[in-house]
């Protein structure tokens, strides 16, 4: 029973903290949040270096290494395509067994993003609405899938559609014609979505198997989902820390504000959300790993834990700055919009609370304490 | 990180599951209470922490965590002595001397003297240092008046662990002693007090004069305060799996509950937002097993917990009081039966403290849980001043004070 990170893994976490604590300042994601392409190339070629980009495909790294690299760019609101290649994308090639693409994108040389939402805000098989035809040598797309991460500089975009028996997901170049990528302005403006429309696109290879699209599609949400906390966790982590810091010096009334309870109880209580929150991050990222039967549930919990705490975390943060805490200038809503900004994605609280007590439901208790507990 | 169990750790959880399937406690009363933890420690699950020359076992926290899980699995008690095995005796086994700790510590183990903690008194609760009882010397004795409150297993037992004062001319922390205190001597008076649940666990303690022998002195004297953080601190190791056990016991009572009554029509589990609120506690329980994980992995290491243990007491107590109040809301008006409930909706089991548990009497107790062994309160005021290191609040008694 070993809960803390082996030697390799705090070797990780400290390169990644030194890395993006370098090339992830606020001055850095200011710009890039004003950047239309809202990212730093060379950045991402020292992440290609470094490993960071292949970590799905390395036999030796798992969703530890992930989360804990997650944790880092969360915790200084990196700007960039990584969840979108390096988690989704990665996650989806790797469910179908590509070797083609993901030495690609562990290479730094593809962006890639996966197109999985459409009108309906649904994480389920059936909200695949938009239809792939098959024609002579390939199908035919249309349909307009919305929030696509990091499409508008993406090389690939992998999009799920539903075929005659099922769903399937299809790879293309997101120079084909009939595709269109029109960005949005997310309120987290160090992350870029898009709406991509599909009209008469041909579509000719299929990532996974047709009809059986969810057997890509499901792994990489549950990735997602792990991935996603990992980051809120490093988003709330820095808020709680600002905060603590800024109530040792602000003072009124003749003392710091952290000296009156109302202030260090709300501070306390940060503490044990991002503990919390932690300790399911990473139990799910492990369960994930050594795939115990509890790992779907674990992923739901770490989503739903993580979702409620990063928002009351990074929620408090702004109440115990005041009027500081509100402005364009102070860096506290870079974090506090991305955690927000996942919030929504890869399955919200309700959603992964439903999915949990389906799970727990299913289990009997005397099989899970002697297998698990 | 790897939160799996090794192939010893899971026989011995065979073992110790088997051994449970095939041992019951008689009843409820005082004596069966003595006589379950009798048979408890001589099957090895008592005192596992305790070194093995004081009668213990000197196992793993691994293993201790697996009796308490399984125990609550069975749904039986635990030892009823559990302050003697959880605090006082670890204590005595640091600071006593031989003679106390020859005198003493078996007789803990086997139930045979019940102990109480005596210290809380009416304007002493979280403010514990500044407790009145006075013990003064008389030639070799000790003579001790005062009262005591909220002692738990008061009525039962046979000695009291005492925080007295000795010397009130000091500042409050240093005037404190430690004493063992004969609970059936003369001078020693026990009033039960009536709990919102009912029962009378615990008691106020009077002190009229009563005489304590010198050699019952623990440590120095004006040590006591020390001594007592000590006895604060020790750790209750697995306690926390198997309150997730329970949790999860009586989540799973309540889901199939839901599965049968019928709200506004339809069965509750069929309920969107019925269904939300059990996912949501389904979250909370499976984060204090996560949490548990990280306590246990501590320990296992030789580690002792130290913010774990404030933020994890916040945690689980607070998460007590929001789980038996959504059994309230889901159960209805049923909740609140204590008598008459239809047959299929009862909790079933036994509870933490042996009686026949049921919804009120969890419901009830959850109260108990965010007051005793530190408050809520308290346990931010630990985490934001000992782990966050946010400035400590001016206090009215520590203010410098002129004379005495």
């Amino acid at each position: 029973m070993d809960f803390d990170f082996t030697q390799e893994q705090v070797m990780l976490r400290n390169l990644a903290r030194e890395f993006f604590s370098r090339e992830s300042t606020p001055q850095v994601v200011r710009r890039l949040m004003q950047d239309p392409t809202g990212y730093d190339e060379s950045s991402w070629q020292q992440m290609a270096e470094m490993g960071l980009l292949g970590i799905v495909a390395d036999p030796d790294l798992g969703m530890i290494e992930q989360a804990l690299v997650l944790d880092e760019m969360g915790r200084n609101a990196y700007c960039g395509p990584y969840f979108a290649t390096a988690v989704l994308a990665a996650s989806a090639l790797a469910a179908a067994g590509d070797n083609t693409l993901l030495p690609q994108v562990g290479a730094g040389a593809l962006k890639a993003t996966v197109a999985v939402l459409e009108d309906a805000i649904s994480w389920q098989p059936s909200a695949v609405q938009m239809r792939a035809t098959a024609s002579d040598n390939g199908f035919v797309l249309n349909g307009t899938k919305r929030f696509v991460p990091w499409a508008h500089v993406a090389d690939k975009i992998l999009v799920v559609a539903r075929t005659d028996d099922g769903t399937t997901v299809f790879v293309l170049d997101c120079e084909t014609p009939g595709l269109s990528v029109t960005p949005n302005l997310e309120m987290d403006h160090t992350n870029k979505t898009s709406s991509v429309t599909f009209e008469q696109v041909r579509a000719e290879t299929v990532v996974g198997e047709i009809n059986r699209g969810w057997e890509v599609i499901g792994p990489m949400l549950r990735r997602a989902a792990i991935g996603a906390a990992a980051e809120m966790l490093g988003a709330m982590r820095r808020c709680m820390e600002m905060s603590v810091e800024y109530a040792k010096v602000r003072n009124q009334f003749g003392q710091p504000i952290g000296m009156f309870q109302a202030i260090k109880h709300a501070c306390a209580e940060m503490l044990l959300d991002v503990e919390n929150a932690h300790g399911a991050t990473y139990y799910a990222a492990w369960a994930q790993d050594a795939h115990t039967p509890d790992a779907a549930l674990a992923a739901s919990v770490a989503k739903a834990y993580v979702s409620d705490a990063s928002r009351k975390v990074c929620g408090s943060a702004i109440q115990v700055h005041g009027g500081i805490g509100f402005t364009w200038e102070y860096d506290l809503h870079l974090y506090f919009k991305r955690a927000k900004h996942l919030e929504a994605l890869y399955g919200d609280a309700d959603f992964h609370r439903e999915q949990a007590l389906r799970l727990m439901l299913e289990q009997p208790v005397q099989q899970r304490q002697a297998v698990l507990v | 990180m790897d939160l799996n169990y090794t192939p010893e750790d899971e026989a011995f959880r065979q073992r110790v599951r088997r051994w449970f399937a095939e041992h019951r406690p008689r009843g409820e009363h005082l004596e069966d209470r003595k006589a379950w933890q009798r048979t408890l420690y001589e099957a090895g699950f008592v005192g596992m922490g305790w070194p093995r020359e004081y009668g213990g076992q000197d196992a793993r926290p691994m293993e201790q965590a697996i009796v308490a899980e399984e125990m609550a699995l069975a749904g039986v008690p635990g030892p009823f002595n559990g302050l003697a095995l959880g605090l006082l005796g670890p204590t005595l086994i640091v600071h006593g001397t031989v003679a106390q700790k020859e005198r003493y510590l078996a007789r803990m183990l086997t139930a045979e003297e019940i102990w109480c903690q005596l210290y809380s008194e009416p304007d002493a609760g979280s403010d514990l240092a500044s407790l009145k009882t006075s013990a003064v010397r008389d030639g070799g004795d000790w003579v001790v008046s005062g009262q005591k409150v909220w002692t738990s297993l008061a009525p039962y037992s046979d000695y009291g662990m005492l925080l007295a004062r000795t010397n009130p001319n000091v500042p409050k922390h240093r005037g404190i002693s430690y004493f063992i205190l004969d609970m059936h001597s003369p001078g020693v008076e026990v009033r039960p007090l009536k709990q919102i649940t009912g029962h009378s666990e615990f008691a106020e303690v009077f002190f009229n004069n009563d005489r304590i022998p010198g050699q019952n002195i623990i440590g120095e004297e004006g040590q006591g305060w020390e001594l007592a953080q000590t006895t604060l601190g020790f750790e209750r190791g697995g306690n926390t799996l198997a309150r997730v056990t329970r949790h999860q016991a009586n989540l799973r009572r309540l889901s199939e509950i839901c599965r049968t009554l019928s709200r506004d029509g339809v069965p509750a589990l069929e309920d969107p937002l019925v269904r939300q609120r059990l996912g949501r506690m389904a979250v909370e329980v499976e984060v204090l097993r996560y949490a548990g994980y990280r306590i246990l992995s501590k320990l296992e290491k030789g580690q002792r917990p130290g913010s774990e243990s404030s933020v994890d007491k916040l945690y689980y107590s607070e998460l007590d009081k929001r789980h038996q109040e959504l059994v309230q809301d889901i159960l209805g008006p049923y909740g609140q039966l204590e008598r008459g409930l239809p047959e299929g909706l009862e909790l079933g089991g036994s509870g933490v403290r042996g009686q026949d548990s049921s919804w009120t009497f969890n419901f009830l107790w959850s109260r108990a849980g965010t007051i005793y062994a530190g408050s809520s309160e308290i346990q931010k005021n630990i985490i934001g001043e000992r782990v966050l290191k946010l400035p400590r609040e001016p206090r009215a008694d520590r203010q410098p004070t002129t004379g005495a």
